[in-house]
């Protein structure tokens, strides 16, 4: 962070230290108090352009721009403003207030995927630019704010012969939390967009109920998707309940079928039925067939996107049909060997339709043994039977012993992860 | 949808069990752990020692127990938050900092006073306090930390049906009623220290400065939508009200038989007399059965909700969820309270009686300081929107404030001379 600049002095400062301090006249006096600042947002570090202020012996804000001060030091040493100059305080499109809106708020560190509180905030001062550079969430930071930094370092250094450093996180991790504006703020790219879905997710459940509700609105449609098959099913329903159904439907629409499937089902009746209307109709086909099994059972966990194609395809018909498919299937790893009716006669692994001759037909390659399980079969039986053969998937039959869908991996970790106390 | 019929009918008896433990909410769950050894040790005294000139005093407490719960339940409803983040945002560090040092200390000494009920309640059945206590500190701490909390929860709830014994013996004991109800509605006050101190620790230990974190983060965990608020005010008055039905007939029974008997309250034996009337010479057995049960029960919640309260002002992880590593300032802060609570009973000679006691007198000086905080987040429209205060809870509430802080200057003032 340190940006060297020839050998222009740079100085780091925290906000703590000049929140209060005195703005003082050319000439020393005191006219005013520093209350907050204003920072333009701007990649990657946002610089103050403004200064909120109280009169001295006064209680209304005020602002002024940052270039009007002559010297920061002890004091900040500004020109007095007469009475025109002084504007309302006020904050404008593509800025923040740095006290108001972070200090002591909540905080999305989108790095390291954790909430955290605020506890001060780090700037640069470069010639008379100040930036933000980092949010300080250690226990160093609140330290100082309690005025103990000093006392800290002595008992640590003392006792123990430690030396706390600081715990800071880069401007460009932070997602401010504080306010719903603050989420729909044009920061280069959407931040929280870029954590992994399982990460988000459990930043969303330790969220309050309303920044819960606020942050998974911000989301677009796929990441507010990839977020919601990750999160705890009670906070699926409730945070589902909050949109209207074609808002719901356009993002359970994104989700694979076996987890809408699942999360439809513990809505109440009627909004379920809302939902499954506003849904594109192939989708809620397959989600209602889904939904009639228990979901303890082999067909509450099973997947019906998965790759099938008749024995006649030739290999590289297969590839051709999976690159195109890829993006809607659930799985990839094995292809199913079946006809219209859904007879399975054998199964593929993409392994071997890479390291074959193109021309070659389905029915050749395929392996006709096919470890399968039914409809109804039990959690147990199934985490058997992957422990067993090591598949990353096994097919289900339904009675006719037509297969109706496939256990993913995923669907895998559902049964087991519960055992390993997830 | 068939999946869902499925479900239910597999459910079946647990989920009407659970249906109904739901409906035990906050409120009413937060006044049966106010009904602490604390709690039941300051009522026996404030009977015992008093009679029933205190008697009077429950009824304001009432009242402002229902008015700052019902703030509490309020605010965690509408702002979707927790007390102490509430006070973070709005106070900023350094306030919340001293805040919680306080709120520490105070709590610890509740806690002590728990494993003191816990040692003078097995001392009844001649079991020395360096097995009851290190074995229960051992449990609750098991209990919070490895095993499933929520199910010991039901347990005790419904082991807190051991309040009715007190309020059966208050009938079976035929006091006189038009004395009492004399008392109920004559205000006395004597500027004497022990009745200061008196009136202090009742305040303190039905409006306990902890109950107010616990309630709001109960409610939050509830996730109540704002329109459904009626529910969570029912709930707390509900709740309010139940805790001073117990507090009148505790001291209602110690006044009518321990204070006319000229008995004075030394250990908890003596307390237990008040139970006579019902149990006649097995009153020492069911009181002890009580107290146990409410010390335990408080002992697991309050270090509980204390780590909680303070991890959250902080922002450092706090779920059961995580492991130690992952939660070092979480676990560390409940292990330190149950230690430090359960150890300092240790103490060869160490007082119980008067450690419950005046734990809860504590309360009732950290209370103040927490109303002021509360006060200005409740009627800060920012936070609150058109759910802020109307001037008649205003009022009350800077009455309690008023007077509690007149109590307390009082109090300290007259046992100095």
């Amino acid at each position: 962070m340190r940006m060297v600049m020839n050998s222009t002095p740079q100085v780091f400062l925290f906000l703590s230290q000049l929140l209060g301090k005195k703005i003082v006249d050319p000439a020393g006096r005191p006219w005013g108090k520093v209350c907050d600042l204003v920072v333009t947002l701007a990649e990657p570090y946002p610089s103050v352009t403004a200064v909120f202020f109280t009169p001295v012996g006064e209680k209304t804000f005020f602002r002024f721009s940052w270039t009007r001060i002559l010297e920061l030091g002890q004091d900040l040493r500004v020109e007095p403003l007469n009475g025109e100059e002084r504007a309302g305080a006020t904050v404008n499109e593509g800025e923040l207030l740095l006290k108001d809106s972070l200090l002591d708020k909540q905080i999305v560190d989108t790095h390291g995927a954790k909430v955290w509180r605020v506890n001060d905030l780090h700037l640069l001062k470069v010639n008379h630019n100040l930036r933000l550079v980092h949010v300080d969430v250690g226990l160093r930071g609140l330290m100082r704010r309690v005025g103990w930094e000093k006392a800290m370092d002595k008992f640590f250094q003392w006792f123990f012969d430690y030396h706390l450093t600081d715990s800071f996180i880069p401007w460009r991790f932070v997602q401010p939390l504080s306010s719903p504006d603050l989420l729909r703020l044009k920061i280069a790219q959407y931040r929280l967009a870029q954590l992994h879905p399982a990460d988000l997710a459990d930043i969303i459940e330790e969220l309050d109920i309303h920044k819960r509700t606020e942050v998974f609105q911000s989301l677009d449609i796929e990441t507010a998707a990839e977020a919601l098959e990750e999160t705890d099913p009670k906070i699926q329903v409730r945070l589902i309940e909050t949109l209207n159904p074609a808002h719901a439907s356009d993002i359970i629409e994104e989700m694979s079928p076996s987890e809408a499937a699942d999360l439809l089902g513990d809505l109440p009746k009627d909004k379920a039925e809302g939902i499954l209307k506003e849904m594109e109709k192939e989708m809620a086909e397959d989600v209602k067939k889904l939904l009639v099994h228990p979901e303890e059972k082999a067909g509450g966990l099973m997947t019906s996107s998965f790759p099938a194609l008749p024995p006649s395809s030739t290999v590289q018909e297969a590839l051709e049909w999976l690159r195109q498919e890829a993006e809607n299937l659930d799985l990839i790893y094995y292809l199913y060997v079946s006809d219209v009716d859904g007879r399975l006669f054998g199964v593929v692994s993409l392994r071997d339709l890479l390291m074959a001759n193109p021309q070659a037909r389905l029915a050749d390659l395929m392996d006709s043994r096919v470890v399968t399980v039914t409809i109804e079969e039990e959690k147990e039986e199934i985490a058997q039977l992957f422990a067993k053969y090591g598949f990353k998937a096994i097919p289900v039959m339904d009675e006719d012993n037509r297969i109706k869908g496939v256990i993913d991996f995923k669907g895998l970790l559902e049964v087991v992860a519960p055992q390993l106390g997830k | 949808m068939p999946a869902t019929a499925a479900k239910i009918s597999r459910k079946g008896f647990w989920k009407t069990l659970g249906i109904f433990f739901a409906l035990i909410g906050p409120g009413i769950i937060t006044s049966n752990v106010d009904n602490d050894a604390g709690g039941i040790t300051t009522y026996s005294l404030a009977g015992s020692e008093f009679g029933l000139t205190l008697l009077w005093t429950l009824i304001p407490i009432t009242v402002a127990l229902i008015v700052i719960q019902e703030m509490c339940a309020r605010m965690g409803v509408v702002s979707g938050k927790g007390l102490s983040d509430l006070i973070r945002e709005r106070f900023g560090a350094k306030a919340t900092f001293y805040l919680m040092i306080a709120l520490f200390f105070t709590n610890l000494g509740n806690t002590v006073s728990e494993f003191a009920g816990v040692a003078a309640s097995l001392e009844i059945f001649g079991v020395s306090k360096y097995i009851s206590v290190p074995v229960s500190a051992f449990f609750v701490w098991w209990l919070v930390v490895k095993g499933n909390y929520k199910s010991v929860e039901k347990v005790f709830l419904v082991a807190c049906f051991f309040y009715l014994s007190y309020i059966i013996s208050g009938f079976m004991a035929k006091p006189d009623w038009a004395e009492i109800g004399d008392q109920l509605f004559t205000p006395t006050i004597r500027l004497e220290p022990e009745f200061l101190t008196m009136a202090v620790g009742l305040v303190g230990t039905t409006i306990a400065p902890w109950m107010q974190f616990y309630l709001q983060s109960s409610v939050v965990d509830k996730g109540l939508k704002t329109e459904d608020y009626q529910y969570a005010r029912m709930d707390v008055i509900f709740g309010s009200v139940i805790v001073n039905i117990v507090a009148f007939f505790i001291i209602l029974l110690c006044a009518v038989t321990i204070f006319q008997a000229g008995i004075k309250i030394e250990t908890a034996q003596d307390a237990a007399l008040a139970l006579a009337p019902l149990a006649g010479k097995y009153c020492t057995w069911l009181f002890a059965f009580g107290l146990l049960n409410a010390s335990l029960f408080a002992a697991s919640i309050l270090p509980l909700s204390t780590a909680y309260t303070i991890c959250e002002a902080f922002g450092w992880e706090s779920s059961l969820n995580r492991k130690f590593a992952e939660a070092p300032q979480f676990y560390g802060l409940y292990s330190l309270m149950i230690f430090l609570g359960a150890g300092v009973i240790l103490f060869p000679d160490f007082p119980l009686i008067s450690i419950m006691f005046y734990s809860q007198v504590i309360n009732g000086m950290l209370l103040p300081f927490i109303l002021i905080f509360m006060l200005i987040l409740v009627n800060d429209r920012k936070i609150m929107g058109n759910y802020a205060n109307g001037w008649i809870l205003n009022l009350i509430s800077y009455l309690t404030i008023i007077t509690l802080i007149f109590l307390s200057g009082a109090m300290i003032f007259t046992s100095l001379r």
